[in-house]
């Protein structure tokens, strides 16, 4: 019991941290946010309850005033912005992602992988169109151009979702909930 | 290994959040052991990362034998070493191996992976290769870290806290090691027995250099400073 | 820990925060009814006047809210530019901008716990659902408490890999992030039962 509540409560104050540190590098020199790689692993390690359980809290605590999305955004303001599907997205693409990665039978470097890729970078970017397309009176497509350009950024990140949850597996197999 | 550099500090501070941490410091710092103690809270971590060009000065200027730390990244990292204060906020990879190589990488070392198996050899640790870095006691992690900071091969090393927190053997292998050491080694610690035996050793005090000089004295106006505060009562002043 | 909520006090950080979501609800259900751009651009005078009664540091600090909007009201702007309908993109631009910045304002005017109390109250019909009140404010606390410990140490593996290589970090930094963080779930978790647990 306990377990499950300190998992999601650190691990939504990881993804706060990791927007609120500078951005990273990635292979090549593109600096990236790293915290929607952070969404991917809570439902990549916490497995798909906690892991959005974690995502929700984050979203609430910045909902409420706290500077916490990459960026130093926060507060009411994010529910009125273009990027809200986005917002809505997060909590499930870490349940689609931790669904995936638990119940997939294949090792657990490939099952996170897929699950970041259609969690995070899929249903994550699905949602974000359809808030775009709301939100500045576009049809989908055209709001699906808006979200084009970052969707190689993503398919890096969920690459990188799997390498990390697999030495993760390696390293503290038991600490891993998404496979317990 | 290269000429171990001098250590220039001119009228640097630093200032965070509108609160200033280290007031004006002027230093020139050559000797080969050299110590800064002072209480938790005095800026110590805050003169190491200046130092280091990891904080950029608010005033002044800093220069490692020329070079300013905070800008050359690249050739700084051939001069200088850092060893941090906690290990597990220290070891980025989960194999030795890696976490060894990992510097020599990023120096474009022609052959990390020959040179780690080198070293780990003369220290009769070959069989630490592939092992995962979170088995190693706590013990090891520290000279797993001072392994990875040495096989850069720097002309100095800054100590942050070497000894805290490790029992009396492990405490005694790496007193023996450091001493050992060709490079320059600046250590800063809240136990002034650890500077003992530098050369010199300074006292930082909220921000300021309150004594500079041979190590018995300085330490021995810390100590007594320290005796008659452990005598007053309670520590009720707030930084916030 | 820093949050968004304006150091000037205002008339409106006295009022209850619920009362201040009431309204913005109503207010942005209204923004979004209305269609021509001469009412959006009436509506967005009005919340600009609301915001400008907060002061000079007050509604700078709004307009640095906005902020990230920008590159949506750019290509809004080409796009209809381009299309030839400026009524259209004018009232989106407007449409956003209002609705945001009376959001904001709410955020602005209302203190952290303030807000956390009412949203609470306000989830309190989920608890049939599972989510335990108590629990609830449990796990804001430790976030909260969280946040500023994991900022230090982060900060320092930052510091780490830049002390051995002349780059910026890579994402191999959240290897001992993230590792970090599961130890001190399992840590914590045990100092809470020590505690008497929260079953």
């Amino acid at each position: 019991m306990e377990k499950n509540l300190t998992h999601i409560a650190l691990f939504a104050a990881l993804i706060a941290v990791l927007g609120l540190v500078p951005k990273i590098d990635l292979a090549s020199g593109v600096p990236i946010t790293a915290q929607s790689l952070g969404i991917m692993l809570c439902g990549t390690v916490l497995g798909a309850r906690n892991g959005a359980a974690a995502v929700l809290l984050f979203l609430f605590l910045t909902l409420c005033g706290l500077p916490l999305l990459a960026g130093g955004r926060g507060g009411f303001g994010l529910l009125a912005s273009p990027t809200i599907g986005y917002l809505i997205g997060f909590p499930v693409a870490a349940f689609v992602a931790g669904a995936i990665t638990t119940h997939l039978r294949a090792n657990i470097g490939l099952a996170s992988t897929i699950g970041a890729f259609l969690g995070g970078l899929v249903l994550l970017n699905g949602f974000g169109v359809v808030g775009m397309s709301v939100m500045l009176d576009k049809t989908l497509p055209e709001a699906a151009l808006l979200a084009a350009p970052y969707m190689i950024g993503d398919t890096i990140k969920a690459v990188l979702a799997g390498l990390i949850t697999q030495t993760i597996a390696a390293a503290r197999p038991a600490a891993l909930l998404s496979r317990r | 290994m290269r000429d171990a550099p001098g250590i220039n500090l001119i009228n640097a501070s630093v200032t965070l959040s509108g609160k200033t941490i280290l007031h004006p410091l002027s230093l020139t710092l050559t000797e080969a052991r050299i110590g800064i103690i002072g209480r938790n809270g005095s800026g110590k971590t805050t003169l190491l990362r200046l130092i280091a060009g990891l904080t950029p000065p608010s005033t002044g200027s800093v220069q490692i034998n020329g070079l300013n730390p905070a800008q050359d990244r690249k050739a700084l990292l051939a001069q200088l070493g850092i060893l941090f204060q906690n290990p597990d906020h220290q070891i980025l990879f989960p194999t030795v191996e890696e976490e060894l190589a990992f510097g020599l990488i990023q120096q474009g070392h022609p052959n990390p992976a020959a040179a780690v198996q080198t070293l780990l050899a003369a220290e009769c640790r070959s069989h630490w290769a592939k092992a995962p870095t979170h088995t190693l006691s706590q013990g090891q992690r520290h000279y797993l870290c001072l392994l990875a900071v040495l096989l850069m091969n720097p002309g100095t090393i800054l100590l942050d806290e070497p000894f805290a927190g490790l029992d009396l053997p492990t405490k005694a292998r790496l007193t023996r090691r450091l001493a050992a050491l060709p490079q320059r080694l600046i250590t800063i610690t809240h136990a002034p027995a650890a500077v003992a035996l530098a050369d010199r050793v300074l006292w930082l005090d909220a921000g300021h250099i309150r004594a500079d000089g041979p190590a018995a004295a300085t330490i021995k106006a810390f100590t007594a400073e320290m005796a008659r505060l452990g005598e007053q009562d309670a520590d009720t002043h707030l930084a916030g | 820990m820093l949050t968004l909520t304006s150091p000037v006090e205002t008339w409106a950080h006295r009022l209850p925060a619920g009362a201040k979501l009431g309204a913005l609800t109503a207010t942005t259900v209204l923004l979004f009814a209305l269609k021509s751009p001469l009412a959006l651009a009436a509506a967005a005078t009005l919340v600009a006047a609301i915001i400008a009664t907060g002061g000079h540091s007050f509604a700078r600090a709004s307009l640095a809210m906005l902020r990230p909007l920008l590159p949506f009201i750019v290509i809004v702007a080409l796009w209809h530019l381009i299309t030839r309908a400026p009524g259209e993109g004018a009232a989106i631009v407007l449409r956003m901008l209002a609705a945001v910045a009376a959001a904001n304002f709410v955020t602005m005017t209302t203190r952290l716990a303030d807000m956390i109390a009412t949203l609470q109250r306000a989830a309190r019909p989920l608890a049939r659902l599972g989510l335990n009140p108590r629990t609830f404010a449990l796990a804001i606390a430790l976030t909260i408490r969280f946040i500023p410990v994991m900022l230090k140490r982060m900060t320092t593996l930052r510091h780490a890999w830049r002390a051995r290589s002349p780059r910026r970090p890579g994402w191999r930094i959240l290897m001992p992030a993230t590792l970090a963080a599961l130890d001190d779930a399992e840590n914590t978790a045990e100092a809470l039962r020590a505690r008497g647990g929260t079953g």
